[in-house]
């Protein structure tokens, strides 16, 4: 079928970011073991507490055993083979970007995301993380101005001991999973947001995370803090090469959301998703989670997931405080051999609390791409709401999608309404928009663009642009 | 401007024909009407003029302004200024009036090398329009045919045949459905649309939306061919007389079914 | 790494050294079968997804016996459940055990054959499609009927024979002082172009504990059509774990009805497989709970050939400390397009301590299908109680009409009057003694 090729050369479009950067990289030794893990410790200094922190984390996961409960098939990573640290040799605490290898700038150049401020999207901070190492940070005097603070980990680690003693595993427990246990054993670097009381973060904030060394593992860790009557909004790219080999990537993301206190977190996930045949590509997965402790606060998860060869990802929502919100928007597009399970966890603690998801999966290809849900409404949160829609389209007769909601509520004053459709691009829309002139690609375009609507539109400005691009659709109404 | 010659018309791997030879021609200026019972062809017919994939085109050809449009895609005889208001518009959930238009009327303007319109000039041009069906400006907000009541979508039809300006509609019974109020606005505003540049072809099953729009020539089609041609007055003998005293002239052939 | 935990089934081992030994060679094998399978199938537990929310320590604590023979009962007892329609097409089975003394099967008309599974071991059909229709993977309880059944139900339909009677099949459990396990059977074949209805209840004739395991086998030919309803009033102290697969051949229908409403803890995984093209199945349930009981209800709707309608309205009530799960799969198999299917699953959660886990679930792998589920979870409109109030209900009244009209949506396609009218009473006496929420101390 014509629209199926269509469709397919639409979201199957040569991926751009494949390309390597030629970086001099320190010595590290493959593989794990309790010295692997202090030796990370060692390599950036941390205090007693963090080594401490990594060892405990390293100790349960060597007990713990590899999930396989999710819809995807793919060979273990070999975690005797990997490296779990990797920096560009000659990093030094970097005072000015020109102190950046200048190998590495051209890279978030080429990807589209210069270092230099004057050359950035006005509103918009950048954390740039390379492997496992941020490199730069850019407007750090101007947040700092608003009282925000806004660095990678390691950095928080050093000039912000208390802040991160008191939250990190504090929304991810180490033992959370086995990937979030290894994360918290190797974590490398990743970025770490404080919004203090009563502050309005005055911009975007975002990580831009790109894998290029091909036997490192990528460990990143974020932490994000919104503390009372404060708001702020992040967002995360991230793009790896095109290598043969399956990379790890294993990061955990902790939110945590004070009384009346807002964090939109977006993403737009084009890791290199692998070839025809499945060979290569990242497997992404990552533990994402939010926890509203305060009243009336607020959650949102916004993705736009389009790469990785492996994904299991489930941002989620701990709605603790009363009135709190909890929202999830997610398209993923797969296609080839590409397999994606994600969803969302709302967990409905509070009295009053409330949360949406919406999610709109699109499988093309030999790709299989599932939807995996819990909402959950426990015993004392009472008038708890959730409202769900799960909307899958197939292209083509060799892809799969599933849909696996688990719901349950122990509260007789909540409600819970889950949806879920599945349904294709209809050839009498195809013909009633050529009629009116649209090439068969436009078309296809912007029926799948109207599918995903109630997600796009959730993404920021900026991201909005990417998101378009990335899924080969022109920007509805860009202007006004 | 349309010239259909001895066009016989097969739904695509099935075999089955549908249209058995129609001959027809539509020159610049004239406003035609076609009629008949149901499963005579009449949409068949349209849907061929305008590319559909589900038929074959076995035997004839279809010419449009002097060329035949047999190979041509739906979105390229669009380009050409074809445009079909359809008998039932397809709901597209997501994308509203106001984008589609404007990427049809973009790509349009391109393919005939004129100016495209940004999304402020383009708001001017449109909400014009608007007056001519009696449409609310939120109407442009709103999902392509989603939720729309059938009156609301043939309204919608005949706005983006305004907002197209096509050469030659091709009007799929744009009357069926619609109360009297709403029948006066889409006749009305397919007169104001007519001029003596442009064709309209009316394919309809009463007469009554011919009271409205005078036709310059009346087809019945019956059986998959055209059995009789007239001037307005063929649409009143009909009305009276119904399509039965004209089904002898399609068995005639012995090929009607 | 942990490992995991293996639990075994000793107890099932245990009854299992007295096997049955009547029936032909077919059933002699088939034991043998369920034997292997039986020492090769982990006894299920929380940490196998199917049953991570259904907690079996219950059955598993519970030291059965074998089948109950001493039952007493007195003929009224069993009588009060006959229904008129089926005077001449009634099968009674005690303790899963046939029972010619109340059962009636004169009245079915030409082409159709009824009777007790084991005075047909050697009939054909018996030998080609018994325990072959059946299809649960790794699963302890119909390895554990197919290794201890000793009769069951037997109904097959000639091309083209329609049964003039709905057939009513009455299985009856007597009180027992100790726990014991009953392996209920049922094979039926509708062959091209038949027509029948049937009735199948489970009830419990005092309160004591027991397991009943029912296996049922259905295959339904060409333009074949069977309503089967399903009605479970087990013992409150009863585990009930039923296997009711369909197979459903071109231009055939299969509509079912399940009505759970007794056990301490039921399983109920019903089945529809699609053989061929152009067929329309329905899956409906109706559970309503309270006290402490345990209702699960894990279906499968397999289309395997384009051009299928299917539907799975499920409705469940629970109240007091009652627990309800579901688990509804909807696959499209590639190539099987043109699939209109449609799921719903609703839940009235009355009390605190009452929980709901439900998971509708979609896998296709066509694309050209129009698939939907719905499920929600929640109470009772506050609004249209308000709206009852003003015209004058009292709340509580108003809530036992809303709950009520709310379960009967389900039974109305319940097509023999008399059935539908016991499960009318039936829903009515549920919303009559739940229009309050129970709370428990």
């Amino acid at each position: 079928m014509s629209e199926t090729k269509a469709l397919e050369t639409m979201i199957g479009e040569e991926y751009k970011y494949g390309f390597t950067t030629d970086v001099e990289y320190e010595d590290f030794p493959k593989g794990i073991n309790e010295d692997v893990v202090r030796l990370i410790s060692e390599k950036k200094d941390e205090p007693e507490w963090m080594t401490e922190f990594r060892l405990k984390a390293y100790r349960r996961w060597v007990e713990m055993e590899e999930p396989s409960w999710f819809n995807a098939t793919y060979t273990k990573p070999k975690f005797d083979k990997l490296q779990y640290y990797s920096a560009p040799k000659n990093k030094p605490k970097l005072n000015s970007l020109d102190e950046v290898d200048p190998n590495i700038r051209e890279t978030y150049e080429k990807l589209g995301i210069p270092l230099e401020e004057q050359k950035m999207l006005a509103g918009v901070a950048v954390d740039a993380v390379f492997d496992s190492v941020s490199i730069f940070t850019t407007f750090k005097e101007k947040l700092a101005e608003a009282g925000v603070i806004f660095c990678s980990i390691s950095e928080a680690i050093q000039e912000h001991p208390e802040l991160v003693k008191k939250y990190m595993g504090s929304v991810v427990p180490a033992n959370d999973n086995f990937y979030a246990a290894l994360n918290s054993a190797v974590f490398s670097d990743g970025s770490f947001c404080y919004v203090p009381k009563d502050t309005i973060c005055p911009m975007e904030l975002s990580t831009y995370f790109r894998i290029n060394n091909m036997n490192s593992g990528q460990f990143e860790r974020t932490l994000i803090i919104a503390e009372e009557n404060s708001h702020v909004s992040y967002l995360e790219g991230c793009t790896a090469p095109m290598y043969d080999e399956n990379q790890l990537h294993a990061a955990v993301v902790e939110l945590v959301a004070m009384d009346n206190a807002e964090i939109k977190y977006s993403t737009i996930q084009n890791w290199y998703s692998g070839d025809e045949d499945g060979k290569g590509g990242i497997f992404n997965f990552v533990t994402k989670r939010g926890a509203c402790r305060g009243d009336n606060s607020k959650i949102s998860w916004t993705q736009l997931e389009t790469g990785s060869a492996v994904t299991l990802k489930y941002p989620s929502v701990i709605l603790q405080g009363d009135n709190s919100v909890g929202e999830f928007y997610s398209v993923a597009v797969t296609n080839k051999r590409q397999q994606a399970d994600t969803g969302t966890k709302m967990i409905h603690l509070g009295k009053n609390t409330k949360s949406t998801i919406i999610s709109k999966g699109i499988s093309a290809g030999k790709s299989d791409n599932s939807y995996r849900g819990e909402v959950k409404i426990s015993k004392k949160a009472d008038n708890a709401r959730n409202y769900s829609q799960c909307d899958s389209m197939l292209i083509g007769q060799t892809c799969g999608a599933h849909t696996f909601p688990y719901i349950e509520s122990a509260n007789p004053t909540g409600k819970i309404e889950h949806e879920a459709t599945t349904s294709r691009v209809g050839e009498d829309q195809i013909f009633y928009l050529q009629q009116r002139g649209l090439s068969e690609d436009d078309a296809i375009s912007l029926i799948v663009n109207g599918f995903c609507k109630e997600v796009l539109k959730e993404l920021p400005m900026e991201f909005a642009v990417e998101a378009n691009k990335l899924l080969g659709i022109k920007l509805e109404g860009s202007v006004g | 401007m349309l010239e259909i010659k001895d066009l016989h018309v097969e739904v695509e791997g099935e075999g089955i024909e549908i249209l058995k030879g129609v001959n027809l021609t539509i020159n610049k200026g004239e406003i035609h009407a076609i009629m008949g019972p149901n499963g005579s062809g009449k949409s068949t017919l349209a849907k061929v003029v305008a590319g559909h994939p589900e038929y074959e085109v076995t035997k004839g050809d279809i010419i449009y302004n002097g060329e035949s449009i047999l190979e041509l895609d739906p979105d390229e005889r669009s380009h050409a200024g074809l445009f079909l208001a359809f008998q039932y518009p397809v709901e597209v959930p997501g994308v509203t009036n106001n984008t589609l238009l404007r990427e049809s009327y973009n790509t349009i303007a391109a393919s005939r090398g004129r100016e495209e319109l940004d999304p402020l000039e383009f708001d001017d041009y449109i909400r014009e329009k608007l007056d001519l069906v009696e449409m609310n400006p939120d109407f442009l907000e709103r999902s392509v045919n989603t939720g729309f009541s059938g009156g609301e979508k043939k309204r919608n039809e005949i706005f983006q045949m305004a907002v197209l300006e096509p050469a030659l509609a091709l009007l799929d019974e744009t009357d069926s459905g619609l109360d009297i109020d709403a029948l006066r606005i889409v006749a009305d505003g397919i007169n104001k649309l007519h001029h003596e540049d442009n064709s309209v072809v009316l394919i309809t099953h009463y007469q009554r939306l011919l009271n409205y729009i005078v036709p310059d020539h009346v087809h019945v089609m019956i059986g998959g061919k055209v059995v009789k041609s007239g001037g307005k007055e063929l649409a009143l003998e009909l009305e009276e007389k119904g399509y039965d005293w004209l089904e002898s002239l399609a068995t005639v052939n012995g090929e009607a079914k | 790494m942990a490992q995991s935990t293996r639990i075994e089934p000793s107890i099932l081992h245990k009854l299992a050294k007295h096997l049955p030994e009547n029936g032909s060679d077919r059933w002699a094998a088939i034991r043998q079968k369920s034997m292997q399978q039986l020492n090769s199938t982990q006894f299920p537990h929380k940490k196998i997804e199917e049953w991570r929310f259904t907690d079996l320590r219950p059955i598993r604590r519970t030291e059965f016996s074998h089948i109950n023979d001493a039952g007493t009962y007195k003929a009224s007892d069993i009588e009060k459940y006959f229904i008129p329609e089926s005077d001449r097409s009634r099968l009674v089975f005690i303790n899963g055990r046939y029972n010619e003394t109340y059962s009636s099967i004169g009245g079915l008309g030409k082409g159709v054959t009824v009777g007790n599974l084991s005075a047909f071991s050697d009939d054909e059909y018996v030998k080609k499609y018994l325990n072959n229709l059946v299809n649960y993977e790794d699963d302890v309880f119909t390895h554990y009927n197919g290794l201890m059944f000793e009769d069951g139900v037997y109904i097959h339909l000639e091309e083209g024979a329609k049964a003039e009677a709905p057939i009513q099949v009455l299985n009856l459990y007597t009180g027992s002082e100790k726990p014991f396990i009953a392996n209920p059977r049922m094979l039926v074949v509708a062959e091209e172009d038949a027509d029948v209805t049937i009735i199948e209840d489970h009830i419990g004739l005092a309160d004591n504990t027991y397991m009943t395991i029912p296996v049922c086998e259905v295959k339904v030919k060409q333009r074949a059509h069977i309503h089967h309803v399903r009605i479970q009033r087990d013992s409150e102290n009863a585990f009930h774990v039923s296997r009711p697969i369909a197979y459903v051949e071109k231009n055939s229908e299969y509509h079912s009805y399940t009505i759970t409403l007794g056990a301490k803890l039921s399983r109920n995984e019903p089945r529809v497989v699609q053989e061929d093209e152009e067929v329309d199945f329905t899956l409906d349930g109706l559970v309503l709970i309270d006290g402490e009981q345990v209702a699960d209800t894990h279906s499968v709707m397999d289309h395997r050939f384009s051009h299928a309608e299917s539907h799975q309205l499920h409705k469940v009530v629970v109240n007091g400390k009652a627990h309800s799960i579901f688990n509804g799969k909807i696959f499209v198999q590639r190539d099987a397009q043109k699939i209109d299917s449609f799921q719903e699953n609703r839940n009235l959660l009355l009390s605190i301590d009452g929980l709901v886990n439900t998971k509708p679930q979609l896998e296709i792998f066509a694309d050209d299908v129009l698939c939907s589920h719905g499920a929600t979870v929640g109470q009772l409109d506050p609004e249209e109680v308000f709206y009852l109030q003003s015209r004058g209900m009292t709340e509580e009244k108003a809530k036992e009409v809303l709950t009520y009209a709310f379960a009967l949506e389900t039974i109305e396609n319940v097509k023999v009057e008399s059935v539908h009218k016991l499960l009318i009473d039936e829903v009515y006496r549920y919303t009559k003694a739940n229009s309050k929420p129970k709370v428990t101390a």
